[in-house]
């Protein structure tokens, strides 16, 4: 008992139907402070619909989830973010022809005055705040008045990132196939990434196909199948071909 | 001679190395140096200090509803209604100054009355989602009918001398409408780039999901700009109607061609999310010099169409270019 309180989420029988098809049967697990966790599965294993129920987007038909030990229901992505979970979409959600700097202070724009009247945006300000933030994790950026657009893959996944940073309240971060669309280099910068968002304290919840890179840096996988868990086990104690026979069933 | 890149080798080394040169550039700046140039040859009359600030003037009411328009379309939205935002507005302000209003409350009402026009437009747009084109295309129409069943068949002329000051006065040797709407500029340029305001315009353009997830309130900005919208549109109807010194129902017919033309042309691009406000101002005078030149020159009148309408398509044409190749550059 003592030691369940300890956990920073736990995840108790969820449950989520879309009509009359069950995506999540039954679903429990936790994950420690700046703990990594992965979770896999088969398309369709009900992988994204747990990670859309924990950062808020859907709402759960059943089971319980607990944030410190004390009961959490979000009712949209606002209240995971008000508590500390962030989550990095696919798409990143970046605005294209904004600059780096522009994306990471997205609507949380420091202003300055002229002549202290006339309220300007502090572009310079940003940009220099964001270089700090995104140091911190060892990232440098080749720009940050250059639109993100003409950034590589790692570099906008980056941006994302400082995003999170900026808030300074993320406990949890939710990362959506991190490394799924990156050339082989930027996937190891992005897996380094994680790695150095959890020496910072933050546990991270990756969705991903890529066992090879789930292996690289996760603790604990998570494995999803037909909506329930197949299995939970510590990526130090198995190997990769034990995950796929999880995620297979039974003979594979 | 015999292949496709043979022959278009040569062309092209010659055309890349010609735009780096000129990348940084607006290329309505060249287009505007060729008509000046052009022009000069044909007329005498065309570089003269008085017909210069003339294009300043003329262009001044245009300019700013153009200004207005620019914050539209970098949101990757469009209002065609401006035109007739600006008759009716127009109408309205002329008859309550005709019947003893001053003309200070008088220009008041025409920016509230515009800007609630514009709100309107942004309500239905993002309360009703009924696509921009259509929600200001039956402003457009409507609005029209509307300021034809105030007005009858007839107009309000000989307005009061302070208004008439507005629209054809002069400071020195600029003219009022001039510093009027260089001022709008200015307050456009400061809003465009140096505000939240500006910036989440463009970014809504750019992307409207990702701007929601960062917790703007995308359907307010969206009503405010058009609002903003319709502000510019009342301002630009007192001043137009002082410089008219009259007011009739056709007020600002076909106005939203020009307004839209001008804007794409300075290279704001439709489908949002970028945009510039030197490239709009560079847009209205590049029509307003085409209207003035042609006239000097003693050219047709539906010259001036042909000219403009060609100019538009060759100017989207380039910057779709510009934007595969940038998007090349970095793929």
């Amino acid at each position: 008992m003592l030691e369940k309180n300890s956990q920073l989420l736990q995840v108790i029988h969820l449950r989520k139907n879309f009509g009359a098809i069950q995506a999540v049967k039954d679903v429990s697990f936790d994950i420690a402070p700046a703990e990594i966790v992965a979770i896999v599965g088969d398309n369709g294993a009900g992988k994204s619909t747990v990670a859309k129920i924990v950062s808020g987007a859907y709402r759960r038909d059943g089971g319980e989830m607990l944030w410190n030990g004390g009961p959490y229901e979000p009712q949209e992505p606002d209240d995971a973010r008000d508590i500390g979970i962030e989550t990095m979409y696919q798409d990143l959600a970046l605005v294209n022809d904004l600059d780096a700097a522009g994306n990471i202070f997205l609507n949380r724009e420091p202003t300055r005055r002229l002549f202290r009247f006339l309220p300007l945006l502090d572009h310079k300000q940003m940009r220099e705040r964001s270089a700090e933030l995104l140091r911190r994790v060892k990232i440098e950026l080749p720009s940050y008045d250059r639109p993100v657009r003409q950034l590589s893959g790692g570099q906008r996944q980056a941006t994302a990132i400082g995003r999170i940073l900026l808030s300074e309240r993320a406990r949890l971060i939710i990362m959506d196939e991190p490394t799924a669309a990156l050339g082989v280099q930027e996937q190891r910068k992005v897996l380094d990434l994680i790695r150095n968002l959890s020496d910072h304290g933050m546990a991270v919840m990756i969705i991903s196909h890529n066992l090879e890179h789930v292996f690289t840096v996760s603790q604990r996988v998570i494995v999803l199948r037909g909506g329930e868990v197949a299995g939970i086990v510590s990526t130090a104690e198995v190997e990769k071909q034990d995950v796929v026979s999880l995620i297979m069933g039974g003979g594979a | 001679m015999t292949g496709l890149n043979t022959d278009l080798s040569p062309m092209r080394s010659v055309g890349s190395g010609t735009m780096r040169a000129i990348s940084g550039v607006n290329p309505l700046v060249i287009a505007l140096v060729i008509l000046y140039v052009a022009i000069i040859f044909w007329s005498d009359r065309f570089l003269a200090i008085s017909n210069q600030m003339n294009i300043t003037r003329q262009v001044a009411v245009y300019l700013i509803i153009a200004m207005g328009q620019t914050f539209v379309i970098s949101s990757r939205g469009i209002d065609l209604s401006v035109g007739s935002v600006l008759g009716f507005v127009g109408c309205v302000v002329a008859r309550m100054i005709d019947a003893g209003t001053p003309v200070p409350i008088g220009i008041a009402t025409g920016i509230v009355l515009g800007t609630a026009f514009g709100t309107i437009n942004g309500l239905v747009i993002t309360k009703l989602k009924v696509n921009p084109l259509i929600a200001t295309l039956g402003m457009l129409v409507a609005l029209r009918g509307l300021t034809h069943i105030l007005m009858g068949s007839t107009a309000v002329t000989r307005l009061p001398s302070s208004l008439v000051f507005l629209g054809q006065g002069f400071v020195g040797p600029v003219p009022m409408p001039a510093i009027i709407s260089l001022c709008v500029v200015a307050i456009c340029w400061w809003l465009y780039y140096h505000t939240r305001f500006g910036r989440y315009t463009v970014s809504i353009g750019s992307n409207e999901d990702a701007c929601g997830l960062a917790g703007i309130h995308v359907d307010r900005q969206k009503i405010l700009i058009y609002a903003f919208q319709g502000a510019c549109v009342g301002l630009a109807a007192t001043l137009l109607v002082g410089r008219l010194n009259a007011a009739s129902p056709d007020l600002g017919l076909n106005y939203e061609l020009h307004i839209i033309a001008a804007v794409v042309l300075g290279g704001t691009a439709l489908y949002g999310g970028l945009g510039t406000i030197f490239g709009t101002v560079l847009g209205i005078f590049t029509i307003g010099v085409i209207e003035n030149g042609m006239v000097l020159v003693g050219a047709n009148f539906h010259v001036q169409r042909v000219l403009i309408g060609t100019l538009l398509v060759a100017a989207v044409a380039y910057q779709e270019y510009r934007r595969r190749q940038l998007e090349r550059r970095v793929g």
